[in-house]
């Protein structure tokens, strides 16, 4: 039997943010918010491990109150449990302050085996959450993980692979893991466990009043980063030359140009 | 920077003098196996460099490893590059690397020395390292920095593009030390090698280590064949795209690719439809590259690909959609289908190749 916690957060789909080159304006309406989808990897890996030895999988997000979708996302991929941690005052938090939510929301679960994030989120890419949770539980952790070999015995066999090596880890349980990204096949979602999960209610909110954080730890006020402005990024200046026509003039034209600039191996 | 008011910080934080803090740290990355400093540890000397000379302090490399010889050319890398102290922690214990023991290294040692920035290459191992660092250190960490700068309260201003990677974000840690960031690899510069430098080499005691136990073992290592340059650190490199669309059509950018002794990449979508691994990729959530000439190819030119070439020399742009913000980020475009640019170009480059070989 394993016991499974598995972070998700709430994202807005960036693939689908466009820019306005006219207006000079990010086009946000409309963009729908999904499931980060690194963390379906660790989704994935999460159900397996529980398909393989039984036990039960919690997912849980700390989000504004529309991410029960995204948990009922989840709950229809097959995850047992589902809790949306929610609440004013955790808005506005850094990577710190999320952390320290999400460990302590992860302690009034019990004991567990594992606790699984995606590498990444596709919106802020800090992939800091897993690190930080490990180190507010004082936690072992590893980093690309792409699959969990053995478990059991207080005790797992993790297979990780960097760019240029693929290595094995022994760790001792409870520890914190994040997936490699692209490792999983993520399982879809199956209707008749979302709509189970939706009629019955089934994402649990856990709101301050559940957790009893000291306000100054959580949300805009317990994260010591400040945003203090955002400009736009200067572009780099290119020469921006374009050449329409017939391609065998073309692939001339441009080598003519690159010999000009030096930059041919020739 | 004004003095802070303890009470209204979080409890579990404690509470620090920030004025005790001095000095810019960078946390060197040894690849164990060549015995050298990476690359992008030295990168990072060049903004440290300069947010120490602005806030009058000192900059020290920071360095843990089992391989003396190894740390101690290292040590002597990053005095040359502009170190002006390498603080270096060697120990049998250190062997191997392992995550948790040396981001708990790393923290005892900032918490001894009290330094006022903390920098990591955001590679593989920083990403892992540093947000436990901080975490450790109870402090606030920035990630993927393109750039750094000092505020008139003499802030560390940690500078990264926020989603949309046509915006930039000025974050700072005002309450807290150190004040800790990753940088990209590949944005700033490598600084000057001067072996006339002179610095520091302190060789810290093993006490750091008391009590920290991998908890983590390592059990075997497999060693991924590597035959070509990661794309971060190619001269050339031929991206494609969505307009590539197949295997056949990747196949044809390696032709070019290996014609100029460089490699292939490509844009996120490339990586999405399977044509390319994600460490080919390149942009906002695949890597920068500082490539002599970037070829474009069927790349629409999204504001996140187009951050990944920011340091390219030159940018070539092939799309045949003349409306593609490629050719804006581009030295030279041609608006034409690829499929009747490349082969000919491959053609004339050969042509080139062998003109060369006969000489």
């Amino acid at each position: 039997m394993v016991r499974v916690v598995v972070g998700i957060k709430w994202v807005p789909n960036t693939q689908a943010v466009r820019f306005d080159p006219k207006t000079g304006t990010l086009i946000r309406e409309g963009v729908p918010s999904i499931v980060n989808p690194h963390d379906l990897d660790a989704v994935e890996l999460a159900l397996k491990l529980r398909d393989r030895y039984g036990g039960e999988v919690i997912a849980i997000s700390m989000a504004p109150p529309s991410a029960i979708k995204g948990l009922e996302h989840v709950l229809g991929m097959g995850v047992d449990r589902a809790i949306l941690i929610s609440d004013r005052v955790f808005a506005g938090a850094d990577t710190l302050a999320t952390s320290y939510v999400l460990a302590n929301a992860i302690r009034r679960l019990g004991s567990f085996d594992l606790i699984i994030f995606g590498q990444e989120t596709i919106d802020s890419s800090t992939a800091h959450i897993p690190a930080q949770v490990a180190s507010w539980l004082d936690l072992p952790y590893v980093y690309y993980v792409e699959d969990v070999e053995e478990l059991g015995g207080g005790r797992a066999v993790v297979r990780r692979r960097l760019e240029d090596r693929i290595e094995w880890y022994e760790i001792e349980l409870p520890a914190v893991i994040a997936t490699a990204m692209h490792s999983q096949q993520p399982r879809p979602v199956r209707l008749s466990y979302k709509l189970r999960a939706k009629t019955e209610r089934r994402v649990e909110v856990w709101d301050n009043k559940v957790l009893g954080l000291d306000e100054r730890c959580v949300g805009l006020r317990g994260s010591p980063t400040v945003v203090t402005k955002v400009t736009w990024m200067p572009e780099v200046p290119r020469k921006r030359q374009v050449f329409r026509g017939d391609p065998r003039e073309a692939v001339k034209w441009l080598i003519e140009k690159l010999r000009e600039e030096g930059v041919l191996p020739y | 920077m004004a003095a802070v008011e303890c009470e209204k910080l979080c409890p579990e934080w404690g509470c620090t003098d920030p004025s005790e803090y001095r000095g810019v740290w960078v946390v060197g990355e040894l690849d164990e196996e060549a015995g050298t400093i990476s690359e992008y540890s030295l990168q990072l000397l060049t903004p440290a460099r300069m947010v120490a000379d602005k806030r009058g302090t000192w900059v020290e490399g920071v360095l843990l490893g089992y391989d003396r010889g190894a740390l101690e050319r290292a040590a002597r890398e990053m005095i040359y590059h502009g170190a002006d102290r390498v603080r270096v922690l060697y120990s049998e214990r250190l062997k191997p690397y392992n995550a948790e023991v040396y981001a708990k290294a790393i923290a005892r040692t900032a918490e001894r020395y009290k330094p006022e920035v903390v920098f990591f290459a955001a590679t593989m191992r920083g990403r892992e390292l540093a947000p436990y660092v901080a975490n450790t250190l109870r402090t606030g960490i920035t990630a993927d920095c393109t750039q750094f700068d000092v505020d008139k309260d003499g802030n560390l201003l940690m500078i990264r593009p926020p989603f949309a990677a046509i915006l930039l974000a000025y974050i700072k840690t005002p309450n807290r030390r150190p004040q800790m960031a990753t940088a990209r690899p590949n944005v700033f510069p490598t600084p000057p090698r001067d072996e006339s430098r002179r610095g520091e080499v302190v060789w810290e005691d093993e006490s750091l280590l008391e009590g920290i136990r991998p908890r983590a073992r390592l059990l075997k290592v497999r060693r991924l064949e590597r035959r070509e340059t990661p794309i971060e650190k190619a001269e050339y490199v031929v991206a494609g795209g969505r307009g590539v669309g197949t295997p056949e059509g990747f196949r044809m950018l390696e032709e070019l690719a290996n014609l100029l002794g460089g490699v292939v990449a490509g844009s996120r979508k490339a990586v999405d439809l399977g044509l390319i691994p994600h460490e080919k990729q390149v942009g906002q959530t695949g890597k920068s590259v500082r490539a002599k000439l970037y070829i474009a190819v069927g790349i629409s030119g999204a504001a996140q690909h187009v951050i990944g070439i920011r340091e390219c020399r030159v940018v070539v742009a092939i799309n045949k959609d003349p409306e593609a913000p490629i050719f804006r980020h581009a030295d030279y475009g041609i608006v034409a289908d690829w499929k009747d640019v490349v082969p000919l170009l491959i053609q004339e480059l050969r042509k080139l190749a062998a003109e060369r070989g006969r000489r």
